[in-house]
């Protein structure tokens, strides 16, 4: 039934097959071109025939074991780190845990920075990592807003055991020790406080909180005395504080202090020494403190009368240190003052003594080896450095041969986090290692006295956009390029330019041979093929590019295609924390003295306003050109193929009072606009009003409206609109059929693909709603509905072909389903496409098939010229990039197979799709999370250059129709040429022989 | 010469046959029925419990890459260090499960879930949803090899070469040019007749122009041989007269 249903589902399929095959009788060519069709058709066989072959090899295309490695990079990621904690139960450890944001718990080798293992959990709020706590080999931590405890095996990286907690919000967490062991891990939620052992997760006991209503608990501590306490506020009025037995829950105490001006405890209290309770206060400058065993009041201690001072406006903080969580914290503790001004304190029989004043001090942190806990404290140093030193918590004495220098990227953000690793050297002094978190999302790993060990770049785990830049040519090449590029002015001087180039050429490929033997005398791993900007140029076949990224955080890059090393990277430090990113490449590497400029538009989701960046995509350097500032919330923006006298492409904008503005906004760019002002059509979608409306400028920079649909939003919504990539080239203009006629396809490069998503989400009553609609008319083409079905929905949109993918509740499966527009037998207008000027309506075929798995993301090959068979390469959630020929989706697939068909090379229908492992392109480079494909075409037409993007990035090449263009890299050179020598000498023998029968014969 | 001009199109011809005999397998079977509809009541908290074993390999080995996807990414799991798994908190509908790693294949399983919480495994089929093939639950996993990405680089070996269909059909018509003139007399006319019949048989499709011939026109046209243009009146006959 389930093939019956989707085959009914793709009416428009059979509709117009119908229609196709009636014309198919109508059609014939005049007689006097009779015999040139027969020829023609006779040489087309014989094509077929070859096509055949070489579809038949393309669709067992893979990836070849030896050829691991050779082209393809995969960098593996974690995210902006939460919770990190060194792995201290061995001495010679050399693990770090990171808990990052992206939701993934991983481990890292701190010798090389790279990962030992990593565990992805779901995206959003049902991953996230609330807490995390460390104790031995296990690391315990509350996952989804209080919904599990989870314990993992560090040493392994597999999972101890998971729990589910009890509904409700999730606050804090502890570990709790009695008689110097820890045993349970404690978890304060909303109304609850649980305790459950640390071996195997198994809850000792729930309780209720007292009064939960009205007081807001918010920390939990243990002090290894077979106490918990849960910590309460009533805003402003007073602290509850409910002392439990570790044993059997009981209560053992509960007493309420007086607290006006507290509301949040996690932000201004820290438990100090013996279960001191110490807050900081910003209204009244002072520190409350309160023991939590006897007092019921709170003493109030003005920080004047310590000497010390808050900066204004800051609200002061505290951090205190807990080793053991066995025992007590620590007494000392520091508190910041001011963004720069940090104290170290002590409490000693309640007398707060300051044991030293750190000023300036951008970051502060304890770390505790064995016995010895130090205080780290990074301090500016000049513009470019800063300097980490360590200083004795005890005493606040600056400890000798402890300083480090931390060198800082000025194209990166300022630090924010220390993660130090203190050991234990033989001489009982200590020495660290440290990792520094930044801004930008950087981890960088330092050791005495500043030797970066390894730096990570945890933005590239939130890739938002990119592109593929061409490399410059070299100096050689762009002297080259220049002479033909200049009037001729003479015989002579060209001639003489010819000379002079032919002998820089002569000259670079002698230091090329120079270098080349040169480095094979030295032992290979001296070799070092380090990137740099110098040595970047575009090679043979335009292979290599560099790929320019965009990451959430606002940190840009530019990565070298080939190895994946980054050659520049630039942080753009305010960005908005929603803001929406769109990067355009103005002008590429081809224009020579004029440098490559790339614009990014950044955009604040909420206001509308945006800003943009210019910058050159090769060395990431800021442009020099100051972009038009945008006082307006911009709705649109689109890249022209106008160009202004620079050859950069030109940018319109529209705000929302519907005005065009251009950059570059030159004289002549506005000439240009003017001249072209009426064949300039854009659209613009309003998912929220369920509008789309189509515009046309107006030699003024005004727009009209032209056209409008509207989706009414009580029933749909618009979730995705997708138009064809404007680099696309289409090389064939239709199919040739079993017949030998030809099925022209519709290319109509204005098609935009609308896809709608009820809003009723009942698994019988919800729909998906595709409209494939014209950009400049607002005609709408084709419109399906599959019923039953529901988002997400990948759509991709090529050629003459809508490919989008969709779940589909009643079967509960995921199910592709392709479009495809044909023109007819007979093409309009062959030479140019004119959306105003297309009487006929195009032929819609669609069909639809069973896919066997979830999908990510999903993206189309794309080639120099368009010649190479199209292959669809879709993300899966296991990590896998799967390149499956367009070929299985193609709604002419026929169920019954005739002798046409079978000539078309047509595969005969089959509900379901195959997944093989031979067309994973990544093979066991599983890639997280795949959020992005992207595609770009090589010099080379076979090729086509892949970056997929998500948690990692993986970067590899593919050739839909295998390599027809260059010689395999497994070519037998030694097979050909022994065959031609054998063939060769073959024939000279056996023309002597012929001769000397002839000569026989003759003689006869 | 006659089997240097004719087996290219006829390997041609003999790779279309395969290509269509390839598409052939690749057909799956008929309709199914409707699937089994179970109301997710928004209950949460079912368990999807089981093991998973790779044969051979130790467990602590390959659980750190592995995961438990849960239809797609709606729900994952972790495998613990001795290769169980329990996805928690699941609410009542029907699932695949899957275990993903990157080197080992797990086949999927569809685990349905009643709102009472009865739990059942059968096998995964898209086709005909509601066909029960029952599964040991707890789900019993084990992985059916490692994963094939690679394809074989063709390796070059005499037997590879003359197994070679290409080859056969040029070794095969060779034997037969070698032997036929000794077994038949070839001047006698009638014979000459009757092969010349059966060659214009062998050609299906009159109006191909002939590669082979084609190219033979134009060498022989450079060389002036006077026997290639006496020859190109029938090309059946030709091979027969070039021999001679």
């Amino acid at each position: 039934m389930g093939l019956q249903r989707i085959i009914l589902q793709s009416r428009g399929q059979h509709l117009s097959q119908h229609h196709t095959k009636r014309r198919l009788v109508d059609f014939r060519l005049p007689p006097s071109h009779e015999e040139q069709v027969e020829a023609t058709a006779a040489m087309e066989k014989l094509i077929l025939l070859w096509l055949k072959c070489l579809i038949l090899c393309s669709t067992v295309e893979a990836v070849f074991e030896d050829q691991v490695g050779k082209f393809d990079w995969r960098q593996q990621y974690v995210g902006k780190v939460r919770f990190s904690h060194y792995d201290t139960h061995a001495q010679s450890s050399k693990k770090v845990l990171l808990a990052t944001e992206n939701n993934v718990f991983a481990a890292l080798n701190t010798r090389t920075g790279e990962i030992l293992w990593r565990h992805v959990d779901k995206t959003g709020p049902e991953g996230t990592i609330d807490a995390y706590l460390q104790h031995g080999q296990d690391a315990v931590m509350v996952v989804g807003n209080g919904r599990l405890l989870r314990s993992w095996e560090i040493n392994v990286g597999g999972l101890n055991w998971e729990v589910v907690l009890d509904s409700g919000s999730f606050q804090s967490a502890c570990l709790v020790g009695q008689q110097d062991t820890v045993k349970h891990v404690a978890v304060l939620k909303k109304t609850a406080l649980s305790l459950h052992y640390l071996s195997n997760g198994h809850q000792k006991w729930i309780e209720n909180l007292p009064e939960s209503e009205t007081v807001d608990y918010q920390a939990v501590y243990s002090g290894g005395n077979g106490e918990v306490f849960a910590l309460g506020v009533v805003s402003h009025s007073h602290i509850t504080i409910v002392v439990y037995s570790v044993e059997d829950g009981e209560i053992i105490k509960q007493i309420s202090v007086e607290a006006p001006w507290l509301s949040d405890i996690q932000a201004s209290c820290a438990v100090v020494g013996q279960g001191i309770l110490t807050c900081v206060d910003s209204a009244t400058v002072s520190l409350y403190m309160l023991d939590l065993h006897e007092q019921s009041q709170m003493t109030q201690i003005p920080l004047q009368t310590l000497g010390l001072e808050a900066a204004p406006g800051f609200h002061p903080t505290l951090v205190s240190t807990q080793p053991n969580p066995a025992r007590p914290p620590l007494s000392e503790f520091f508190i910041q003052l001011g963004p720069e001004h940090h104290l170290l304190l002590q409490l000693s029989n309640d007398q707060i003594v300051t044991l030293r004043d750190f000023k300036p001090a951008m970051l502060v942190s304890f770390a505790t080896t064995g016995e010895k806990t130090v205080a780290a404290v990074l301090s500016p140093k000049n513009q470019t450095a800063s300097s980490l030193n360590l200083f004795s918590a005890e005493t606040g004495r600056r400890l000798l041969d402890t300083t480090l220098i931390f060198n800082m990227d000025p194209n990166g953000g300022k630090p924010e986090k220390l993660y130090v690793q203190t050991f234990l050297k033989k001489d009982d002094s200590v020495g660290y290692r440290v990792m520094v978190q930044t801004e930008d999302h950087t981890l960088t790993f330092l050791q005495q006295p500043g030797r970066v060990i390894w730096i990570r770049e945890e933005a590239l785990s939130d890739v938002v956009t990119m592109e593929m830049v061409d490399l410059p040519l070299t100096g050689t090449q762009a002297e080259l390029e220049g002479e033909f590029g200049k009037k001729a002015d003479g015989l002579l001087s060209m001639v003489l330019k010819r000379l002079s180039s032919q002998i820089i050429l002569l000259q670079a490929w002698v230091t090329h041979l120079w270098k080349l033997f040169y480095e094979a005398r030295k032992p290979r791993s001296q070799v070092k093929n380090d990137v740099t900007i110098e040595n970047l140029s575009r090679d043979e076949f335009n292979l290599q590019k560099m790929m320019v990224m965009v990451t959430a955080s606002g940190k840009l890059f530019g990565i070298d295609s080939k190895t994946g090393t980054i050659v520049w990277r630039h942080y753009l430090d305010n960005i908005p924390s929603n803001a929406a990113f769109k990067l355009m490449v103005q002008r590429t590497t081809a224009h020579f003295p004029h440098p490559p400029q790339c614009t990014l538009l950044i955009k604040d989701k909420d206001t509308g306003l945006a800003t943009f960046h210019v910058f050159n995509p090769i060395f990431g350097k800021k442009s020099h050109i100051t972009p038009p500032t945008l006082p307006q919330p911009i709705l649109q923006s689109l890249i022209l193929p106008v160009m202004d006298q620079d050859y950069a492409k030109v940018l319109l904008l529209v705000d929302d009072q519907y005005k065009v503005s251009a950059f570059p906004s030159t004289k002549n760019v506005l000439q240009q606009l003017q001249d072209m002002a009426s064949s300039i059509f854009f659209y613009l979608v309003d998912s929220s009003q369920g509008t789309l409306s189509g515009y046309r400028l107006r030699t003024d920079l005004s727009t009209e409206l032209i056209w409008e649909v509207v989706v009414p939003t009580e029933v749909q919504k618009i979730i995705s609109i997708k138009g064809k990539r404007p680099n696309e080239h289409v090389h064939s203009q239709g199919r040739v059929m079993g017949d030998r006629s030809v099925l022209y396809k519709y290319l109509n490069p204005n098609l935009l693909a609308v896809v709608t998503e009820s809003t009723d989400l009942h698994p019988d009553r919800s729909f998906i709603g595709i409209m494939l609609i014209d950009g400049v008319t607002g005609r709408i083409f084709h419109e399906a509905v599959q019923r039953r079905a529901k988002g997400p929905v990948h759509v991709v949109h090529s050629e003459n072909w809508v490919v989008y993918e969709y779940w589909s509740t009643k079967p509960r499966r995921n199910e592709f389903s392709v479009i495809e527009l044909y023109e007819g037998m007979e093409l309009y207008n062959s030479t140019v496409f004119s959306s105003l000027d297309r009487p006929h309506a195009p032929q819609v075929l669609q069909q639809s098939y069973i896919f066997p798995s979830a999908i990510s993301t999903m993206e189309a090959t794309l080639t120099e010229k368009g010649i190479t068979s199209r292959h669809l390469l879709i993300g899966l959630p296991s990590g896998g990039i799967l390149s499956l020929p367009k070929m299985f989706l193609d709604p002419r697939r026929p169920e019954i197979v005739s002798e046409q068909i079978r000539e078309e090379n047509l595969i005969p229908y089959a509900p379901e799709l195959p997944i093989r492992s031979e067309w994973f392109i990544n093979y066991n480079q599983s890639v997280s999370r795949v959020r992005g494909i992207h595609t770009a075409p090589s010099g080379l037409e076979s090729t086509c250059l892949v970056v997929a993007y998500g948690l990692d990035i993986y970067q590899t090449r593919v050739y839909p129709s295998k390599q027809f263009d260059v010689l395999k890299d497994d070519y037998d050179y030694m097979l050909i040429s022994s065959v031609l020598f054998a063939l060769f000498f073959a024939t000279m023998i056996s023309k002597r022989l012929a001769e000397v029968k002839l000569l026989n014969r003759a003689w006869r | 010469m006659f089997h240097r001009e004719r087996s290219p199109l006829l390997w041609l011809l003999l790779q279309a046959a395969v290509a269509a005999t390839w598409c052939f397998t690749d057909m799956e079977a008929g309709p199914g029925g409707a699937g089994v509809a179970t109301q997710p009541n928004g209950e949460y908290g079912f368990k999807i419990e089981g093991r998973a074993v790779v044969p051979g390999v130790k467990t602590q080995d390959w659980v750190s890459t592995a995961r438990v996807l849960v239809e797609g990414e709606e729900f994952v799991g972790f495998l613990r260090t001795d290769g169980s798994f329990a996805v928690n908190d699941v609410p009542p509908g029907s699932y695949v499960v899957e275990i993903v790693t990157p080197n080992f294949r797990f086949e999927p399983v569809r685990v349905d879930i009643t709102s009472k919480g009865k739990m059942r495994a059968r096998l995964v089929n898209y086709i005909k949803t509601s066909e029960v093939i029952r599964q040991p639950y707890p789900l019993q996993i084990r992985a059916s090899g490692p994963h094939s990405y690679f394809m074989k680089r063709e390796t070059w070996g005499w037997t590879d070469f003359l197994m070679n269909p290409m080859v056969m059909m040029m070794v095969l018509p060779l034997l037969i040019i070698v032997l036929l003139p000794k077994v038949v007399n070839t001047n006698d006319p009638e014979m000459r007749k009757e092969m010349e019949q059966s060659m214009n048989m062998l050609n299906p499709n009159p109006e191909l122009p002939d590669v082979s011939e084609l190219m033979t026109k134009l060498f022989s046209g450079s060389k002036g041989s006077s026997k290639a243009s006496s020859s190109s009146s029938s090309k059946g006959t030709r091979p027969a007269v070039k021999r001679r």
